[in-house]
């Protein structure tokens, strides 16, 4: 009975909403038909000094717990009566170093799977942050005007979407393969140019298209010219030739049997609490 | 073996409902059993984990002393390993009784001794009139026929002498028995006493006028009547202490007859002593033909007259020899754990000593050898020897008047003479049973060659009950029907020597008949032996009918199970005649093609479920023809679990065929792509990398052609979608081939513009595949969809240089190292270790017809227990396929279903925490390079996961046990398995029990927190459910295979993509769980750390609301919002969401 007095307790609290300092909250809901509410905790967007943030300062509303059905096109809808919205931003953790995100490709980067979100709303004006944080709600993320496909629906949708356009792929393709061949094409002509130039101490770079060419810089090169040394090595060394050699062999044996014995003691003592010794 | 007990499991938490109970708290109490056993724990493993050894140097390099010397050489000859050393002496510490205990017994001995000597004499009288016998009491046999002449009275023994295995030191627990044989004194009997059963109705009422005085002394906690080895003529009075000693020890008192009071050669096996007259009550028949020789009932009357010559024998052998005893221990428990050694005509300990006996006086044995010692060579000589062909005797004498071998091995299908020269140790041994013995040594002995690390283990300690031993298991119910078999088999001399046993008389002549119908098909053949029955003094003797049924059990051979055609000999030939006879109207004449004309049995069998279960149509036939025992009376279990792999609507066939069908045009396919002209760089490669392709799929997918007007039609993209106003599409699964093309230096050093050169691969060989082959082909940037008579196959182009590139780094000194990023590990996995997994276990099965069987059957009940997403397909394919690698003790399981239940032991039993489970592919790993991963395991096993399977390709990192699953997962699947197995082997071995064999996949579900209940219209594989739905939806397919311009929808699976949503909004807060074939629930389960109030964070407020707590604003999950999210998300297939707890309040 406990139980169900905390929950009313933890409903209560909906109406006349608490929200962490510096934060306000809003609630927000699916649709109409939803009774238990989500909130949104929003503040303005700020950095300390001295740390950079791609986002403007004063202008940028700051989202937390941003539902999974709530996509960046309907919180730019519910949020554009406090004021004209330039760039809405949804990110699955809080992120100053990223700012907007480059447009990715659709064959190559498939979308996410979204859950719950923070997103960065960059409004026209510093105003609007201003209005945003003292927005009432609830809000609603699908309307009848304005529905937004969830299950079902979604699903298929997506699938539709994911069948891809053989010619389109191919140009997207082309144009990068174009473009990455370019630059390919400027590095080698500038690696050419460098070729045998001293910089200015004097330095001559060698690399692989040097007239001689020299071993590539990599670990497994490094490791296995290691190897190559021991191996020398042990093969040029005699074992059992010295009479304290054979003593150091046969002790090193012992020790082996004992140390596997103790192993072999561990093992025991742990099958006996296991009750493995017993055959019935 | 009923659940794993508590200290093998992994965490320790007991039940389910504490599942996710944090994993200290089951350790906690494993370490307070751990004290209160009262042990000093030296190296106490803190949680049952073995832990490196950490040797000062100065202790390991310290002067040897002497003892220690001698030990470690000791071992070095004696044993092959310390730890088998030290796990024997473990093992016979654990089983043989203890000083304190032998004194209580002997007090007791000497108590009964006195009590019996103490009992009253009573008058004689005739041995048909038994008034004298007190109401309270009845004699112990079946008198049948009743008249017998003779006279009968009581006096008190003679002599009490304990014989057996007591007074040798070598019984062992927990079954301690005392045998005292006392000494009948020679008033008693009288001349001719061994003919007609007078002595043993003499030994009877003897027995039973003990019995009424003891059974009123208040020294005895219980009295009971039992058989001597099952032997139904020689009762037993079984005497236990009082009190909280009466699980100590059981006396059993066998009255036996003055010495020399019979004369050996009256008893020779080609002796009558049983006449006919007598028996059937009627007179010889006319013709003189000479009386049927009893053997069996002259060896019982043997028995009782040589048990102190017995008993003196081993002692003189085994007396001051630790080492003989050890190992006649060892052998007892190597017996009981296949349960051999019980009944009438078990192989019992009794046997083995006196085969120990044997071997120390024909040197194979020294007395100085260890217990492990004899143990081999026990096991070296039953392999190697057939006592069937060659008989043994303890015999020295070269007396001409002793019978010679060949008189007993008319007479006994086993021969094995004691010291006397005229018993046989082994009379009532029957051949499957002595067959049994030598197999079991065999594979014993192979075991211990492999000088595997837990052999003994294999070999000493796993029990092998009938069910999870043989690949087929039989019950003849009723066994009165046997009876009936008798008389049809003409087995009355049989009869009248087993004194009316008829299922000891059909047991032989059944056997040979099963055995030389089965022919190939069969490796070997067991048979249950009736228990010893054990009862009450005031009741009578239980009837032969009453012991339950008759089990036999079938080793098949998995080449002989491929045909279905007994070929007979040819028509002109002598032998058709045998041959009609045998087969009776099953047999016909057939034209061959080689121009022969033979008798041969067909029997029908198209797929390969139903040759496997040709034994089953065999044994009824030749049980109906020859043994007159109707198909009801024999329960045949071997395809019950079938069923459950079975295609929906399919019942002929376990999809063996379909999964070959497919695999031939994935080689067609493969074919296709190595003769393609046009692409740039040829294909150096094809290799398959999904599970039909290694036929492991648990629903194998069947040519597929789409109604059209099902769909939405997306018509420049050649593709079908799914419409939102029908219900969900069928499901088609594109089946991934990897095609791996030849290495150029053309290909970029970028890893994004690899992708962007691969996915050109893919559109290129799209066009090539439709210009050349007319293949219905769809590109994407990472794969190409290809359809083929019906399948889809999803080739990806692999570039092997691919995961380098992707690992590279340059450090600043421009060095460029190496190193693992997800991406390079997942595209490692998915292009160079799925295909060489899958092609080992496509040899495999090659190898093990029934490997795909039960590698889809253990899938199939993982995933029904909605386990299937924590644990990879390849996880579980690689644990089914340890079974057939490493079957020990058993042998490679020829049947689905004898597969399955040891699915179900491995898991419950293994212990994951402390042992990599090895799976030697190909036999790639030697025993070196074992050990190595085990003790590179035992070092680095906190980083690992928990579950550890290794491979030869795989040795370090357990690849697909990575992600999952989380030891309380995996938890919960030993705890699940360990309920199961139980529960389905009683199932099987009574058939006429209640509960259906579909118990133990349907799961619990009362563990779960929230169940979300599915819609079946959005379900498309809703048929493939346990309980298969009477009616579902259409899914858009025509049942005739052609071809079709349009792409189906591939992969689109709403529940699927629902979970994918749920894991990924809610993952943190709660584990979803989901039976992929067909389930209607998803089941939820808060994870309580999640659940405690937490203080505000910006990182952590996903699905979480503020509240006010004492004051304080803390973040706990928003379940309501939640719960209602769970509708929100799936819309459309989400039918209910059920909260069943308030688990979340807390």
């Amino acid at each position: 009975m406990v139980a169900r007095k905390r929950k009313r307790a933890a409903r209560e609290p909906a109406e006349g909403t608490l929200s962490p300092p510096g934060y306000s909250a809003i609630p927000i809901a699916f649709s109409e038909k939803q009774r238990a509410l989500h909130h949104l905790y929003v503040r303005e967007h700020r950095v300390r000094e001295g740390t950079k943030s791609a986002w403007p300062q004063k202008r940028t509303l700051f989202v937390l717990n941003v539902p999974p059905y709530c996509t960046e096109e309907s919180l730019s809808r519910l949020l554009s009566p406090c004021g004209h919205i330039q760039s809405v931003e949804l990110q699955e953790k809080p992120d100053l170093a990223e700012g907007p995100k480059e447009p990715k490709s659709k064959y190559f980067d498939p979308q996410p799977v979204p859950g719950f979100q923070v997103a960065y709303v960059v409004f026209q004006k510093p105003g609007g942050v201003l209005a945003a944080l003292t927005l009432k709600g609830p809000l609603l993320v699908s309307t009848e005007t304005h529905p937004v496909k969830t299950g079902v629906h979604k699903w298929i949708s997506d699938y539709t979407d994911s069948v891809p356009d053989p010619e389109a792929l191919q140009l997207e393709v082309d144009a990068f393969m174009e473009a990455y061949d370019r630059k390919a094409a400027e590095e080698e002509a500038k690696a050419k140019e460098e070729e045998g130039v001293p910089d200015e101490e004097g330095w001559v770079k060698v690399t692989r298209r040097s007239r001689r060419p020299v071993l590539p810089r990599t670990e497994a090169a490094s490791l296995r010219v290691l190897e190559r040394e021991k191996r020398k090595r042990a093969r040029k060394e005699l074992l059992n030739f010295y009479a304290w050699q054979h003593r150091e062999t046969k002790m090193e044996h012992l020790a082996q049997l004992r140390k596997k014995f103790e192993e072999d003691k561990q093992r025991i003592e742990l099958m006996r609490a296991q009750r493995k010794f017993r055959p019935y | 073996m009923g659940p794993a007990p508590a200290g093998e499991r992994l965490g320790g938490a007991a039940g389910e409902s504490e599942m996710i109970e944090p994993a200290q708290q089951g350790t906690g109490r494993e370490v307070q059993k751990a004290s209160s056993r009262k042990r000093t724990v030296a190296t106490s493993p803190v949680e049952g984990l073995l832990q490196p050894v950490k040797l000062s140097r100065a202790e390991l390099y310290k002067e040897p002393t002497n003892e220690e010397l001698n030990r470690l050489r000791e071992t070095e000859i004696l044993f092959h390993s310390s730890l088998l050393r030290l796990q024997v002496e473990e093992l016979l510490k654990e089983v043989k009784l203890s000083e304190k205990k032998k004194d209580r017994i002997d007090t007791f001995l000497r108590e009964v001794n006195q009590r019996i000597m103490k009992v009253p004499s009573v008058p004689e009288t005739e041995l048909t009139d038994q008034a004298w016998l007190p109401a309270g009491v009845r004699v112990p046999l079946h008198q049948v026929p009743y008249t017998v002449k003779g006279r009968f009275r009581f006096l008190p023994p003679t002599q009490v002498t304990v014989v057996g295995s007591y007074l040798l030191g070598t019984c062992i627990r927990p079954d301690i028995n005392v045998d005292v044989a006392l000494t009948m004194p020679r008033e008693i009997l009288q001349d001719k006493d061994g003919l007609n059963q007078r002595y043993f109705r003499k030994r009877a009422l003897y027995l039973a006028h003990l019995a009424h005085h003891l059974a009123q002394d208040p020294l005895f906690g219980s009295v009971h009547f039992s058989y001597a080895n099952g032997c139904h003529l020689k009762p037993l009075l079984l005497l236990r202490p009082h009190g909280k000693d009466e699980r100590l020890v059981t006396v059993r008192l066998h009255p036996c007859p003055p010495p020399d009071f019979f004369r050996p050669c009256r008893l020779l096996p080609t002796k009558n002593n049983v006449r006919s007259a007598w028996y059937r009550g009627q007179s010889p028949p006319g013709d003189g033909s000479p009386e049927p020789p009893t053997p069996h009932y002259n060896t019982w009357v043997l028995q009782d007259t040589a048990l102190e010559s017995h008993v003196q024998l081993l002692s003189t052998v085994l007396g001051s020899a630790s080492g003989l005893k050890d190992g006649v221990a060892l052998l007892k428990v190597w017996l009981r754990q296949r349960q051999l050694d019980k009944g009438l005509g078990g192989f019992n300990g009794f046997l083995m000593s006196m085969l120990v006996a044997f071997l120390v006086s024909t040197r194979k044995i020294h007395t100085t050898m260890s217990g492990y010692q004899v143990l081999r060579s026990v096991f070296q000589f039953l392999a190697t020897t057939d006592l069937a062909v060659n008989g043994i005797s303890l015999c020295l004498s070269l007396d001409p008047s002793l019978p010679a071998l060949a008189d007993f091995h008319q007479a006994f299908p086993v021969v094995f003479l004691d010291s006397s020269g005229r018993l046989n140790l082994c009379a009532d041994v029957t051949a499957s049973t002595y067959h049994q013995v030598q197999h079991e040594a065999r594979l014993s002995m192979a075991l211990l060659d492999t000088r595997a690390e837990d052999g003994f283990q294999l070999l000493l300690m796993t029990p092998k009950p009938m069910i999870r031993t043989f690949d087929h298991v039989l019950h003849i119910r009723p066994l009165s029907r046997l009876q009936a078999a008798c008389h049809r088999l003409k087995l009355w001399p049989e009869l009248q020597d087993n004194g009316g046993d008829y299922v000891s008389a059909a047991l032989g002549p059944l056997t040979t008949l099963l055995g030389q119908g089965l022919g190939p098909r069969l490796l070997l053949l067991a048979h249950s032996r009736p228990s010893v029955p054990e009862w009450d003094i005031s009741q009578g003797p239980p009837k032969h009918k009453d012991s339950g049924m008759l089990t036999l059990g079938l080793l098949l051979q998995p080449e002989g199970l491929t045909s279905v055609l007994e070929l007979g000999p040819e028509a002109d030939q002598p032998e058709a005649v045998d041959f009609r006879q045998f087969w009776g109207p099953r047999s016909e004449l057939r034209r061959f093609q080689d121009g022969a004309i033979r008798e041969a049995v067909v029997w029908e069998a198209t797929s390969m479920c139903q040759k496997r279960l040709i034994p089953h149509q065999v044994v009824s036939h030749l049980l109906a023809l020859h043994a007159d025992i109707p198909d009801t009376c024999v329960h045949y279990v071997g395809g019950q679990l079938d069923a459950l792999i079975q295609r929906p609507k399919e019942t002929s066939s376990t999809g063996e065929e379909a999964l070959a069908v497919a695999v031939r045009c994935y080689d067609d396919l493969s074919r296709l792509l190595w003769g393609l002209e046009g692409l740039p760089l040829t294909v150096s490669a094809v290799q398959g990398a999904h599970p039909v392709l290694r036929y492991t799929e648990v629903f194998p997918p069947a040519p597929f052609r789409p109604a059209y007007s099902f769909y939405e039609h997306l018509r420049e993209r050649a593709s079908l979608a799914p419409r939102p106003d029908k219900p969900c599409p069928a499901y088609v699964e594109p089946m991934t081939v990897v095609c791996h093309l030849e290495g150029s230096g053309q290909w970029p050093q970028d890893a994004e513009a690899v992708r962007r050169v691969r996915a050109a691969f893919q559109l290129r060989l799209a066009e090539l595949l439709t210009q050349q082959h007319g293949l219905l082909c769809r590109a994407t940037a990472t794969h190409t969809d290809v359809l083929k008579d019906g399948f889809v196959f999803r080739i990806r182009v692999a570039y092997q240089r691919e995961p380098q590139i992707l690992k590279e780094t340059r450090s600043p000194e421009g060095m460029i190292s190496l190193k693992d990023t997800p991406a390079s590990l997942r595209l490692e996995r998915d292009t160079r270790q799925l295909p060489l997994l899958t092609s080992a276990l496509h040899g495999l099965q090659q190898q093990h017809p029934a490997f795909s069987s039960v590698a889809r059957l253990a899938k199939r009940w993982v995933r029904a227990q909605l386990l299937g997403e924590e644990l990879t397909d390849e996880s579980l394919d690689l644990v089914a396929a340890a079974l057939f690698l490493h079957p020990e003790p058993f042998t490679p399981p020829s049947s689905p279903q004898v597969g399955f239940l040891r699915f179900l032991f491995l898991v419950s039993t293994f212990d994951w925490k402390n042992n990599p489970l090895v799976v030697n592919l190909n036999n790639e790993l030697t025993a070196d390079e074992q050990v190595e991963i085990r003790s590179g395991f035992l070092a680095a096993r906190t980083r690992l996961p928990v579950m550890f399977i290794v491979t030869p390709q795989d040795r370090k990192n357990s690849v697909w046990t990575q992600d999952g699953p989380s030891a309380q997962i995996l938890q919960q699947l030993v705890v699940l398995a360990a309920e199961a197995l139980p529960i389905l082997e009683k199932q099987l071995m009574d058939p006429q029990g209640p509960g259906d064999i579909r118990t133990v996949f349907r799961p619990p579900l009362d563990m779960y927190d929230v169940l979300i209940r599915l819609s079946p219209r959005h379900i498309p594989r809703h048929r493939q459910a346990v309980d298969s739905p009477a009616a579902s939806f259409c899914r858009g397919m025509l049942s005739e295979p052609g071809p079709s311009t349009l792409m189906p929808v591939l992969g689109y699976d709403p529940p699927q993509l629902y979970l994918a949503q749920l894991r990924e909004a809610f993952g943190e807060l709660a584990l979803f769980f989901y039976d992929q074939h067909g389930g209607e629930v998803i089941g939820v389960l808060w994870k309580p750390t999640s659940f405690q109030p937490q203080p505000f964070k910006a990182s952590s407020t996903k699905g979480r609301m503020l509240v006010s707590q004492g004051g304080e604003l803390v973040m706990v999950p928003n379940v309501e919002a939640i719960l209602e999210d769970f509708a929100v998300l799936g819309e459309g297939l989400v039918q209910a969401v059920e909260a069943r707890s308030e688990r979340w309040t807390v």
